[in-house]
Order: structure tokens, then sequence, then C-alpha cells
């Protein structure tokens, strides 16, 4: 970062901030086309009934639940990026923790739509929150899923927070280098933020403090996303080390989907390749090499409990998943996330922009897989063989997972154009301040 | 704020020569001094003395805050409609737990920020600015330059300005 001064961050971000070429308006277009497919899929599913999603009798729980944990775990790296590694001061998170911590924010977002999908009947969603109803019944505080629901909407709301109030400095920034209408509509989120003392010891005790908070929150999320599951008494759900092993995976997920992000990013920003340099990336690449044996781990594992426990329809599931009609589902799974990332060991690999992104995409597809895996193998092999079904996916719920990429990447795309997509703060706080006497 | 100013404000390109007019200045007496910097430093902060801020107690508040309300809550719809579920306990102290803990983590947040916000228009308030067209639209402070502003009497901004003038600063502008 030797060629970057104080000036040239600013100018770099103001550059993002330029009317959109057609490459983005073009990429736009195919993703609201997408979304537009998800959203009318989803009206038909309200016409026609949840028939429609595939989830049947005994899989209750399908593609939308999928869906759901998939999304929570992708919102898991924006968090642990702007706050875990604040913490700890790792020095490749400068760079990319405010478009991490977009991707948090939209992919909750995107997460929180799929219960409300899920129930089939939208308007009724409210039920989910506690409120006395005609018969003063309240709801149920020993159920996982009202846990959820207060650990997801803490998590949403406190990534928010924390989204904006980082924000906020760069806002001035933008508001300070503009002129007309601009400089109005950026003055307003800026709240005359004008970098003197008395803001900024308040605001970075305030950030502190939002760090350290947000840390154990990003534990407890998918720790208690797990524990909707892990409550059950469900052969392969009913497992003590679900929390943890959802955690690594959330992080894992995250983790690739920002190097998804980051990359095309800094191809579409020239000026960004300065900043979001390889070493960055790298270390988004170890991080994803960390918890990919944790992953791994915790898959053989669960295998080995299978097995020891002589619990018989632990092991019946166990060999159900690898070996049952939906084992492609598995070893895909198996080969996305513990195979592909392998030759992230290798350094060459690690700085190679396609091999990182292909790897990163590889890494998405297997950790949705997983959720799909863990959600509905269990249902589909219970205990009762006269229980057992199989999963049939319907065209609706594949177009509304589709859509919910579309609607993720709708927000990301607008979020580059409209927000500064560097913190400019805290990358000049990261640069050797101008000094007279260094000169 | 509402006071008419008096004093001295200026520009500098280093932020050294920014701490060492900042330290001179406390050295003579002036307390209410405002800095301004693109980013957080904290050589700025040891120039001003290392002030604290007080935005920690209100986080503690909160959570104690958040903690009291998800306990209050939870027993208050637990005993209201008594609802059996699988033999447990009625009121059930580690199923509290998930709700307690989040409650207790959203509203440390809020008090977090609430507190940020008034004790930054606290601060803003206990001092003077420029109230010239030329301070309120100079637009490289969040760029890359550092500003002081040291309200004085009249008597004395000669004194201030060749403090200022002494550690090279770009722009000294004086409004009395």
């Amino acid at each position: 970062m030797s060629n970057i001064t104080y000036a040239s961050i600013n100018d770099d971000v103001l550059n993002s901030l330029e009317p959109p070429g057609k490459a983005w308006w073009l990429s736009l277009m195919v993703i609201l086309g997408i979304l537009g497919m998800g959203v009318f899929a989803w009206g038909y599913q309200i016409r026609h009934g949840l028939e429609w999603s595939g989830i049947s009798h005994p899989i209750g729980w399908g593609v939308y639940i999928t869906d759901f944990v998939f999304w929570v775990g992708i919102g898991h790296a924006g968090t642990l990026i702007s706050a875990v590694l604040y913490l700890v001061r790792a020095p490749f998170r400068t760079s990319i923790y405010r478009a991490s911590e977009a991707m948090t924010v939209f992919a909750v977002m995107t997460a929180g739509l799929f219960p409300i999908i899920h129930v089939g009947r939208a308007w009724n969603a409210y039920w989910l929150i506690p409120y006395p109803n005609q018969r003063q019944l309240w709801v149920n505080f020993k159920s996982p899923l009202l846990w959820d629901v207060f650990a997801v909407s803490t998590y949403m709301s406190v990534s928010i927070a924390f989204f904006l109030l980082g924000l906020i400095p760069d806002l001035a920034t933008v508001r300070d280098e503009s002129k007309g209408i601009k400089r109005f509509l950026y003055s307003l989120p800026a709240l005359g933020f004008r970098g003197t003392n008395h803001q900024w010891l308040h605001y970075m005790r305030g950030y502190l403090l939002f760090a350290a908070i947000a840390t154990p929150l990003v534990f407890s999320v998918h720790s208690i996303v797990s524990w909707d599951f892990a409550m059950s008494s469900i052969p392969g759900w009913h497992t003590t080390i679900f929390a943890p092993y959802f955690v690594a995976g959330a992080i894992f997920s995250g983790c690739a989907m920002v190097l998804t992000l980051m990359i095309p990013l800094r191809l579409a920003f020239p000026g960004f390749r300065d900043i979001i340099t390889i070493k960055d990336l790298e270390g988004m690449a170890k991080m994803i090499l960390f918890t990919t044996v944790i992953v791994g781990y915790a898959y053989s594992i669960e295998f080995f409990i299978a097995y020891y426990s002589g619990a018989k329809y632990e092991r019946a599931l166990f060999w159900y998943r690898p070996f049952g009609e939906m084992k492609n589902f598995f070893w895909l799974m198996v080969f996305c996330n513990v195979i592909a990332p392998i030759p992230l060991w290798f350094k060459k690999i690690r700085t190679n922009i396609p091999a990182l992104f292909l790897i990163s995409i590889l890494i998405n597809i297997g950790m949705w897989l997983e959720r799909f895996n863990i959600v509905v193998t269990s249902l589909a092999h219970d205990f009762d063989p006269y229980a057992w079904g199989t999963y049939t996916f319907e065209w609706v719920e594949l177009w509304i997972t589709l859509g919910s990429f579309g609607w993720f990447f709708m927000w990301f795309w607008l979020f580059v154009k409209i927000m500064p997509s560097l913190a400019v703060a805290e990358l000049k706080e990261a640069l050797n301040p101008p000094m007279r006497r260094a000169k | 704020m509402s006071k008419k100013f008096s004093g001295v404000w200026g520009t500098f390109e280093f932020l050294d020569d920014t701490c060492s007019v900042v330290k001179e200045l406390r050295e003579m007496g002036y307390k209410k001094i405002t800095t301004h910097a693109p980013c957080p430093r904290h050589e700025l902060d040891h120039a001003l003395g290392d002030p604290q801020s007080r935005v920690p107690f209100a986080t503690l508040i909160g959570m104690f805050t958040g903690l009291g309300l998800a306990v209050v809550i939870m027993l208050y719809m637990t005993l209201d409609w008594i609802l059996p579920v699988s033999g447990k306990p009625i009121i059930s102290i580690p199923s509290m737990g998930p709700v307690a803990f989040e409650l207790t983590v959203l509203t440390s947040i809020y008090f977090t920020m609430m507190a940020m916000v008034v004790l930054i228009i606290k601060d803003t308030k206990a001092h003077q600015f420029p109230q010239g067209k030329q301070y309120k639209e100079y637009n490289r402070f969040m760029r890359d330059r550092f500003g002081i502003v040291v309200p004085c009497p009249q008597g004395e901004v000669e004194k201030v300005e060749s403090i200022f003038k002494k550690y090279q600063a770009e722009e000294v502008i004086r409004e009395v």
C-alpha cells in the first residue's frame, strides 16, 4: 500500500460511485430477471399452495429451510470479519470488511424471507413474534424455533446497526467530495460528522464495544440455528457437536462468499486492486482452509459416533446418506467442501485469482448441499421404515431459491454504486500518517 | 455553539505539526480545543491529554436492562398461560438462556448507539466553533487535512496565530 495516500483512497472510492456503465446495467437486468422469476414462483405458491414446494410427508422441512440456514451462514462472515477480526487486529480485514458487512446485512435480509415463505400463509408470519392472541396464549419459550426468532432478528438488527455506524464517517467523506443534490443526499445519513476529536472519541469507543458485543453474537446465532435441529430427537439432527459444526460451516461458507464478491469487485473497479490486495484475498483463503479442516472433521466424527455409539437408527441414517437414493448430494457436498479446498494448502493456488474464484463457487454450492443433506436426508430416513420417504424438487422452490440470489445480488449491486464499498476512515487509519519529520 | 465565536482556526498537512500545536496550546492553558482529522489518530488523543469516553457505562446499563427485560418478559408470559411441554418445568432457567442473551446484546447495542449520539452532541455543544462560511464549507477535513479550532478572547488572537504559524499551518483564519 506504499503508493496509497489519504487523498487517493477518497478518489478510488469516489470513482466507484460514478454513474454506472453498460456492464452494470446489463448485469442488474439479469439479476432483476432472476428475482422476478423468484417473485413469480412465490406468487404461484401462494396461489396454489405448498404442494408446489416439494415439502410433503415425511419431509416437512425442505429447500426453504435449507435456504434459510444457507443464507444465515453466509451472513456470518461479515460480522466475523468486522467484529472478530477487528478485535484481533487481523491485517487483511481492513480492505474487505465494508463489503463483507454489506454482504451480511443482505444475506440476513434474504434468510429472513425463508421462514415466511416456508410457512405458506406468509400473511400469518407475525404469529412467530410474542404477542397475546385472542386466547391470551403466548409463544413457547422452551422451543428452539422461538430462540431462533430472537437470535436471527437480533443478529439482523445488530448487523444493520454495525454496518450503518461504520458508514457514517465514510458518508461524510463522500458528502464533502460532492456537490449539489448529491452533497445534500449524502449529508443526511452523514449526521453532521466532520471528524472532530469529540466525534472520533465516542465513535471509536462505541465501535470497539459494538465489536466486543457482536463477537459472542456471531457464535450464538448459528449455534441457535443448529439447535433448531439438535434439540429434536431425529437421527442425524440430535447431535451435541452441531453448534460448533454449524458455526465453522457458516464461517467457511461466508468467507467463500466474500471471495465470490470481492474478486469481481476488484475487477470492476481497477482502483481497488491496490487496496484489496492479493495478500488480503490470501488471508480469506487461509480462513477457508482453517474452517474446511473443521468441517471435514465434523463430517467424519459424525460417522464415527454413529458407528461407535451403536445406536441403530443413527447408524442406519449415516449409511443412508452416502449410499441411499440421495447419495449424489452427499458426495457432491464432500467434494465441494472437503476435496475442492485442498489445493489452498499451496500458496500458488491461494494467490491465483481464477483458482480462488472457482473454489469459492464450489464451496458455496457445497455448503448449500450440506444444509440440504442435514435437513432433508434426516427427515427422509427417521425411526420408522413405514414413514421413510424421498424428496422431489419442484420448479417453484428452485426458482424461489434462485430468486433469493437475485434478491441478494440486487442489493449488493445497488450498494456498490450508492455507498462507499471500502472503509475509507479505517483504510486511512492503517496507513502511516503524513508526518513532516518523516520526510 | 450559539455564542458568537471568537478565536482562531487553521489547517495542517502534517499530523506531527498538528499535535505540536495542540500540546503547546494546552500548556498555555487553552483547554477547549477542537481538532479535525480524516481518521481517528491516537497521536492526537495523546496531545489532547487522552480524554476518556463514557460510552461503556451506557453499554453496561443497556446490558442489565436487556437481561432484566428478557427475564421479566419470559416469566410473565410463561406464568400468564401455563403451557406444559414434555414434562419440563414451567419456569425453566436453561431454556431462558438464548432469549436472555439475545435481548441483552440487542439492548446494550442500542444503549451504546444512543450514548454515542448524546455524548457527541453534549461535547460539541460544550465547545465553540467558527461561524464563518469558510469554516463551514471547508471540505478537506475528511480528505487529507488536519485542523485545529481554538476559541480565545480578541486580545489573544495574535498569540494563538503565531503558534499556528510556527508549526507551518497551511491556512490560519481568525474570527472575532
